[in-house]
């Protein structure tokens, strides 16, 4: 479950050979700083190991991803990552296997909750351990080891880049996740009699959700052998002219299939929006509410409901 | 190929398979207008289910159908609009304004037995 393949899959985000170049452009890094990276391969394979147990002993003394330290495997998993990613920084080859292992990761750490800032800071402590270790054991002096950590905070933007990205299009993946899910549940097309259908309209109308609605309205009334169709818009707080063409269009299209369409639930403030828009509604039955709509399309269906007694009780 | 034209009992029903001509089209509007008469049909259906495209030809013959029809003294009815040529006609601001419509072949018969039937019902 923790392989990177099925990490990778469970995401949209990619980097091509190209994007990776220009992201090595934008942080500026040249083969000297590559050469002076690989200077510091000794440091980070003698204390590696004591620089990821520090990174997430931060995180753990701060509170932060209790998921992630809460999941044994996980947090295994991320140690593994995390320490092949200090011996990956130095052998300095940046290339595509690299980046993948770097957006990996990132999908671990966004899969168990480790919030960016939270992330920031541990990378930030990590590589003040780094710096002093650098500082300590140069033998050269100050001036080159300052050097050689001014090109490792390069590749190491580059990471917080990618990471930062990961991140963010996960957040966003969610959120078109959720919307897709409100947009599926908002539009339900009901059968309440033979040949009778009502569609409850709830929250804002965008043109891609009048489509949809167009679309499953047209499809229900073959489906269901509609003859009328009541739509209700009482939950629709404002309607703009291209919705609101779209809306007519629809009920266009619901006549040439044979099916008359009333809309019942007009707001104020939706009704008023129209006449100043100058839509043209002349040609459309409208009703005040939903149950005068459902009378309406009743009596024009053949039906009468009568009342036959004062009806059961209801409550023990 | 020409659009058969099947009567059932006082009711004469057409059924436009994939990609009728312009040709077959009108080839059909003279037929109908002449077997209205001769067969003193009250209504006539056409199906138009088989079809993927309604363009503005084809709109305006059965446009042009429907009044002669009236004019002969029986109801056109156009069943069987799929909901993607539809929305396109709608789009594409292709009406069928006046003209009866309904979904399928059954709807469309039952919706000429009941003008009949309000006819009918007026005349005595």
């Amino acid at each position: 479950m923790l392989d990177q393949q099925s990490l990778s899959r469970s995401s949209q985000f990619s980097l091509s050979d190209a994007d990776i170049e220009r992201r090595k452009i934008i942080v500026d890094l040249t083969a000297r700083d590559i050469s002076r990276i690989t200077a510091l391969k000794d440091i980070v394979t003698q204390e590696g190991e004591r620089y990821t147990e520090d990174f997430f002993r931060y995180l753990r003394d701060l509170g932060e991803a209790p998921g992630l330290f809460a999941r044994r495997d996980a947090f295994a998993e991320a140690k593994r990552r995390k320490r092949e990613h200090l011996t990956a920084i130095t052998n300095a080859i940046y290339d595509h296997a690299y980046a993948e292992q770097r957006i990996a990761l990132a999908l671990l750490y966004s899969r168990y909750g480790l919030e960016t800032r939270a992330f920031l800071g541990a990378f930030d402590h990590l590589l003040g351990l780094v710096g002093d270790d650098i500082m300590k054991r140069s033998s050269e002096g100050a001036d080159v080891a300052f050097r050689q950590f001014m090109s490792l905070k390069k590749i190491v933007f580059f990471d917080i880049a990618i990471m930062v990205d990961v991140l963010m299009s996960e957040r966003e993946r969610t959120i078109s996740q959720q919307q897709d899910a409100i947009r599926e549940l908002s539009t339900p097309v009901l059968q309440v009699r033979d040949g009778l259908l009502i569609l409850p309209i709830i929250g804002m109308i965008d043109s891609q959700r009048a489509k949809q609605l167009t679309d499953d309205l047209l499809r229900a009334i073959r489906a269901n052998r509609a003859r009328m169709v009541v739509m209700d818009i009482t939950g629709v707080a404002a309607v703009d002219s291209k919705v609101a063409n779209h809306l007519i269009q629809t009920i266009a299209a619901a006549r040439l299939m044979g099916s008359t369409v009333i809309i019942t639930g007009l707001s104020a403030d939706v009704a008023q929006a129209l006449v100043a828009l100058g839509v043209d509604l002349g040609k459309i039955t409208t009703t005040g509410d939903l149950q005068g709509g459902l009378d309406e399309a009743e009596r024009l269906l053949g039906y009468r409901v009568i009342r036959e007694g004062p009806g059961q009780r209801l409550s023990a | 190929m020409a659009i058969p034209i099947l009567k059932q009992g006082d009711v004469l029903i057409a059924s436009l398979q994939a990609d009728p001509t312009d040709n077959d089209l009108i080839l059909l509007k003279d037929e109908l207008a002449d077997r209205i008469g001769r067969l003193r049909s009250i209504g006539v259906v056409i199906d138009v289910s088989g079809l993927d495209v309604m363009d503005s030809f084809a709109t305006r013959t059965l446009r042009g159908i429907a009044h002669t029809t009236r004019l002969r003294g029986a109801d056109t009815v156009i069943v069987g609009i799929q909901p993607e040529v539809a929305f396109s006609m709608v789009q594409l601001g292709l009406t069928l304004d006046g003209i009866a419509t309904a979904l399928d072949l059954e709807e469309g018969r039952a919706r000429l037995q009941r003008r009949a039937d309000d006819e009918a019902s007026r005349g005595t």
